[in-house]
This record gives C-alpha cells, sequence and structure tokens, in this order.
C-alpha cells in the first residue's frame, strides 16, 4: 500500500489532501484486491471458451451450449447458497448426500403415488431440516462446521442407500415434475432458468440486504457482530438452511433429469460445489464472498468437463483436473490476492 | 445521595450494579462488583492490568453474562442476555479490542446491527447509510476521507475513531469508553475529551477506563479503582490527587487488601454517601 505513496514533507497544510489522495489510491486498492480474483477466473474462463472452441469442433454449437449450461445448473445453484456458508468461514460437505438422498426419496414416494407437487415441498423442506440440523450443531453447539457436515455426509448417504437398498429408482416420465429436470421454456433448459434466478437473488441478497451484511460480518469477526446486537447464532444457521435447500432443489433437478432417483447420485458433488466457491475469490477464512465470481467458477469447471469430454479424454482425469484446481485455487487465494492488499488477515 | 452537578433529577441513578460476580474457570474476574452511576456523570475506571475493568464493562453492556448480580437500569431492574438488549436502553460501549469487522466498510461498520433500510426492510439503504455516515464522522471531527473502504485498511487510531463514533452516533444514555484513547494522537485525544465533555453535558453517563491518568483528572466526576476482581476505592475526582490515586491502584496496603475488601463490599453504599457528601 506503501508504493504510491510519496512520503510528506514536513510542512502542515498539505497533509489533509495528501490524506485523501493516499486513500483514494488505497480505496482503488481495495476494490480490485475484492474483484482481482473475479477478474481472473472471467478471463481464464474466456481462455478456456476460445481454446475448446477451436480443439472440439461440437463444442461452439448453441446445443452443446445450452447442454452445457443444464449439466452445471444443480451445482451452481448449490454453489450460490455455499457461498454464503463459505463467507461466514463455514463449510458444508453434506450437499453431495443431500442430493442423493433427496432424488432416492422423491423417486420413491412419487413411485407411492405421491402428488408431485406434494413430493416437491416435502423433498424441499427435508432439505431444509437437514440444513437446519447441520446449522444448529455448528452455530448454537459451536461443534465445527466440517464435523458436523462430515458426519451428516455420512449419515445421508448411508440413509438413501438404505431408502433405496442400491437400487435405482425410476420416476414416471408423464409427471409434470420431470419437465423440472427436462423441459424448456423458449427453448431455454428449465433448470438453467432456475439456476439464474437462484443465482440472482443471492446476489442481491449477499450484497444488498442485511442478512448478506451479517454473513460476512460474521466470517469478518464472528464476536464484533455479536456486540453490536446481531444475532449471530441465527445467521450462522440459517446459512445452513441455505445449503440444505438449495441441495434438495439440486437432488430434485437431477433426479428428474435422469427420470430415476439413485443412492448414487452426487458423488463428489461437494467438492465441484467448493471449488467453484473457492475458484470465484471467496475467502475459505470467510468475510469476503463474490456471487459472480462463483458463477464464473461453476461456469469453469462446467467448461472444463464438458471439453474435455468432447476432445475425448478419459472422464477419469476430469476428477483427477477438478482436485488440481481446488487446490490451485486455494493456493491462489491465500497466497497471490492476499498481496492486492484488501485482506488482512 | 447528594446531587453534585446541582440537577434535581438525579434522585433516581442512571445506573447501579450490586454485587456483580463473574468467574472464568480458575480465574475470578469479578467477586462482588458494586458501582452507581448517575444521570450526566463521568466516572473513571482504573486498575491495574487484569484488574476486571473490561469484564465488569461487557457485563453492563451484555457482551458477558455475569454468574450472578444486579443490575438497575433507570430504576428498572434489568439483565441482558445479549448486546441487543442492552443496546435497546441507550448503553453503549467502545471495546477495548474494538469489534470492528475488517473486511467491511467504514459506513459499514458505523451502522452494522441497525442498518438503514428501503424496501419495506428488505433492502439496505447503502447510499443513506454512507451520506449519514460522512454526516457523523464530521459532526465528530472525525477525519477519514471515504466511507467505502474496508476499516481492515485504516490506520489503528482511524480504527479507534470509527469504534467511538458508533457507540456515539446512536444517542446514548450510558457511554462506556473502555481505553477509547490508547491509539490516538493528541488532538485526537482532545477531541474525544471534549465529546466526554459535551454529552455528558447533555445528560448522558460516561464510564471512561484509561491508563491515562491526567486525562481522567479532565473530565471525570469520580474515580472508581479497581483491584482484583473488586472495587477498591471510590474517590471524588477533585479531591483526589493523583498521587492518591496511584498508591490505591497500586494497592499499598496490599497485605490486608484481601480482608479489607470483603468489608468493603458491604460498607461501600455508606461509603458512596460520604463520597457524595463531600462534594
Ligand atoms: N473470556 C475470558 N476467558 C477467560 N478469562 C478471562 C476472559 N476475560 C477476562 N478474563 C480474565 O479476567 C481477568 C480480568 O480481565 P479484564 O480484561 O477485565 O481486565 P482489565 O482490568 O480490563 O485489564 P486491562 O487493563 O489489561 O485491560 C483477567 O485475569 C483475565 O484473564
Ligand atoms: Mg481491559
Amino acid at each position: 500500500m506503501t508504493t504510491s505513496e510519496p512520503t510528506t514533507t514536513a510542512g502542515k497544510p498539505p497533509v489533509v489532501s495528501e490524506r485523501v489522495v493516499t486513500t483514494r489510491a488505497a480505496r482503488a486498492n481495495a476494490h480490485i484486491g475484492k474483484h482481482a480474483q473475479t477478474i481472473a477466473i472471467g478471463v481464464v474462463l474466456v481462455l478456456l471458451l476460445i481454446f475448446f472452441a477451436f480443439s472440439a469442433d461440437r463444442f461452439a454449437t448453441t446445443g452443446n451450449l445450452l447442454n452445457l449450461l443444464r449439466q452445471i445448473s444443480p451445482t451452481l445453484i448449490v454453489a450460490i447458497a455455499m457461498t454464503f456458508v463459505i463467507s461466514t468461514s463455514g463449510i458444508d460437505l453434506s450437499v453431495g448426500s443431500t442430493v442423493a438422498l433427496t432424488g432416492s426419496l422423491l423417486a420413491i414416494v412419487l413411485q407411492h403415488g405421491w402428488d408431485p407437487t406434494l413430493a416437491l415441498v416435502a423433498i424441499l423442506a427435508l432439505g431444509a431440516l437437514i440444513g437446519f440440523i447441520n446449522g444448529w450443531f455448528s452455530s448454537y453447539q459451536n461443534i465445527p462446521p466440517f464435523i458436523v457436515t462430515l458426519a451428516m455426509l455420512s449419515i445421508m448417504r448411508g440413509t438413501a442407500l438404505r431408502a433405496t437398498e442400491g437400487y435405482s429408482t425410476p420416476i414416471d416420465g408423464d409427471l409434470w415434475i420431470v419437465q423440472l429436470g427436462q423441459g424448456r421454456v423458449a427453448g431455454i433448459p428449465v433448470p438453467v432458468i432456475l439456476a439464474v434466478v437462484v443465482a440472482a437473488v443471492g446476489w442481491i441478497t449477499l450484497t444488498r440486504t442485511p442478512f448478506g451484511r451479517y454473513v460476512i460480518g460474521l466470517g469478518s469477526n464472528g464476536e464484533s457482530l455479536r456486540r453490536t446486537g446481531v444475532n449471530t447464532r441465527k445467521v450462522g444457521l440459517a446459512v445452513y438452511v441455505l445449503t440444505g435447500l438449495a441441495a434438495a432443489l439440486a437432488g430434485v433437478l437431477i433426479a428428474t433429469r435422469l427420470s430415476s432417483g439413485s443412492s448414487n447420485a452426487g458423488s463428489g458433488f461437494e467438492l465441484e460445489v467448493i471449488t467453484a466457491v473457492v475458484l470465484g475469490g471467496t475467502s475459505l477464512f470467510g468475510g469476503r464472498g463474490s456471487m459472480l465470481g462463483t458463477m464464473l467458477g461453476a461456469l469453469t469447471l462446467g467448461v472444463i468437463a464438458n471439453g474435455l469430454v468432447l476432445l475425448h479424454v478419459s472422464p477419469f482425469y476430469v476428477q483427477i483436473v477438478q482436485g488440481a484446481i481446488l487446490l490451485l485455487a486455494i493456493f491462489a487465494n491465500s497466497k497471490v490476492w492476499a498481496r492486492f492488499g484488501a485482506v488482512r488477515k | 445521595m447528594a446531587p453534585a452537578d446541582g440537577a434535581a433529577e438525579r434522585t433516581v441513578d442512571r445506573v447501579v450494579m450490586r454485587d456483580i460476580r463473574k468467574r472464568y474457570g480458575m480465574v475470578d474476574a469479578l467477586r462482588g462488583v458494586t458501582l452507581r452511576v448517575g444521570p450526566g456523570e463521568v466516572i473513571g475506571l482504573v486498575g491495574d492490568n487484569a484488574a476486571g475493568k473490561s469484564t465488569l464493562m461487557k457485563v453492563l453492556a451484555g457482551a458477558v453474562v455475569p454468574d450472578s448480580g444486579e443490575i438497575v437500569f433507570d430504576g428498572q431492574t434489568v439483565s441482558f442476555a445479549t448486546p441487543r438488549d442492552a443496546r435497546e436502553l441507550g448503553i453503549e460501549m467502545v471495546y477495548q479490542d474494538l469489534a470492528l469487522c475488517d473486511d467491511i466498510d467504514v459506513a459499514g461498520n458505523l451502522f452494522l446491527g441497525r442498518e438503514p433500510r428501503k424496501a419495506g426492510g428488505l433492502l439496505l439503504d447503502v447510499a443513506r447509510m454512507h451520506r449519514d455516515a460522512r454526516q457523523h464522522l464530521d459532526a465528530l471531527n472525525i477525519r477519514i476521507p471515504l466511507t467505502d473502504i474496508p476499516v481492515g485498511g485504516l490506520s489503528g487510531g482511524q480504527r479507534q475513531a470509527v469504534a467511538i463514533a458508533r457507540a456515539v452516533t446512536f444517542g446514548p444514555k450510558l457511554l462506556i469508553l473502555d481505553e477509547p484513547t490508547a491509539a490516538l494522537a493528541v488532538a485526537e485525544v482532545e477531541t474525544v475529551l471534549e465529546l466526554i465533555k459535551t454529552v455528558s453535558a447533555q445528560g448522558v453517563s460516561v464510564i471512561l477506563i484509561t491508563h491515562r491518568l491526567q486525562d481522567l483528572f479532565r473530565v471525570c466526576d469520580r474515580l472508581c479503582v479497581m483491584y482484583e476482581g473488586t472495587l477498591r476505592a471510590d474517590l471524588d475526582a477533585r479531591a483526589t490527587s493523583l498521587e492518591r490515586l496511584v498508591s490505591e491502584i497500586v494497592a499499598h496496603d496490599q497485605i490486608d487488601s484481601g480482608k479489607s475488601d470483603a468489608g468493603k463490599a458491604d460498607g461501600r453504599k455508606g461509603n458512596d454517601t460520604t463520597e457524595g457528601a463531600r462534594r
């Protein structure tokens, strides 16, 4: 921060104006620091798009791009919610298992003849309940969310396996709910529309509402926030309800897209979601979150997966690449971007 | 209790803390402290490091829940489960560690927990927040040119100024300042001392914790000395010399302090009366 700051000579009057100049620079610096990683991931995304457009012939077709967007919609929806959790310096590892459980249960209750609307509401409520349990243990009982959600990961996956006995359950293609995963409005897949709506609401909530403020404050300095009179436990719990709810919606989208609920769905999903969030510049230590970054991060992951498949690279490499990206993103997050002065940890 | 500043409404104390106790594991932070503050009165709370000053004030601000004891605010017995309860009654505190969120900007920190809203309370009124923040900072003579930079990027003194502004801005009835001038330059310290005089003249009660003893004599009505979790002395600021204060703080008659402290807990009310009468 001292780079462009000319040292003041002993004279007194210019001090004030000089101060304004330095703080303007500091502000610019802070703003760049805030958005540097978002800009960087945007650049990476554009480069990837150009690369795949030239190397894989079918990549740059409308059909493929819409398909790509539909594929990443569940990831994006949960990543938006996860941005809140990670901004509070929390983590939710149970989202993948929740996807499996909610997808399986949806298929099962539909097979038992439940009304699809009722089934949808019940599944979403279940997701919120799972999030509530995560939040209650981590926020009200101060148990590290890493452990709480790791335990829930196991419990949910086990429940899904038990409920389905390991088989996948088909969903009747005539039910309206299948349109959630397979339908299109004006040519655009329904999951994409839902993801865009969730992203917009998430962005406004994080940047423009008191709740978003408190989420950032909680991750920045929870005790300070508490002392200003904010009910920090409620905020800390609410973010897990958001991820639970988002994971349930993702579970519904995935199951209806495949017309079947499987207890093996969503394996590695949590890793994908967390990678998207971290890639976008949200700090794992809390206090800094970027919704735009999360969107770009999810898009980047989707483009890589889709492009590699089109290039006939073995799908096994996709996992390796994703893990490597997560590691790189965290490294950049804590080492490179910290230089821009916005973070003082 | 005789009114000191001739104000007739001083029949009711602004706040009375009675026999407050708090233990942290093996540390007895507060061992039965009784403290009263009148409206518009400025109390200097002094004592050695770890005497329990901050803990006592956190109890009063609702940030720490005491093990036992009673707090009476404006004649009503109150109990604070959260800082919000205390803030709603008009108790504001500048914490020793400032309690700012580094990643949130100046205006955001100033209004944290009571942001101006629009759209039926759903959205933050960010524009108004910055406008009002500028007004409040200017009114307090605080020189922070921009209100939209994260406080993590401010100097220590500027951060302290933001914390003070936050406490003063919302018209408190009782203002608690825990070492508010520790990081401030000479001119800024003067500003804070002036501020204390101004608000106390308007009837705001002030409790000031500081290790700058010379400041205490300039603004305080009474000096309360804490020692190892007890209130050791309650002195009239105008009738006390610096030497006397220092000897109370370092506890010259330490040998029998354990016994005399226990005795003082009962005798304190009498002590208060004599102090009051002396004025
Ligand atoms: N959260 C806590 N957990 C454990 N012990 C604590 C806690 N807060 C305070 N204490 C202990 O209580 C005692 C009083 O601390 P306190 O901060 O009130 O002292 P103080 O008078 O404000 O000192 P200073 O002048 O250094 O600020 C200390 O022994 C401290 O270790
Ligand atoms: Mg202290």
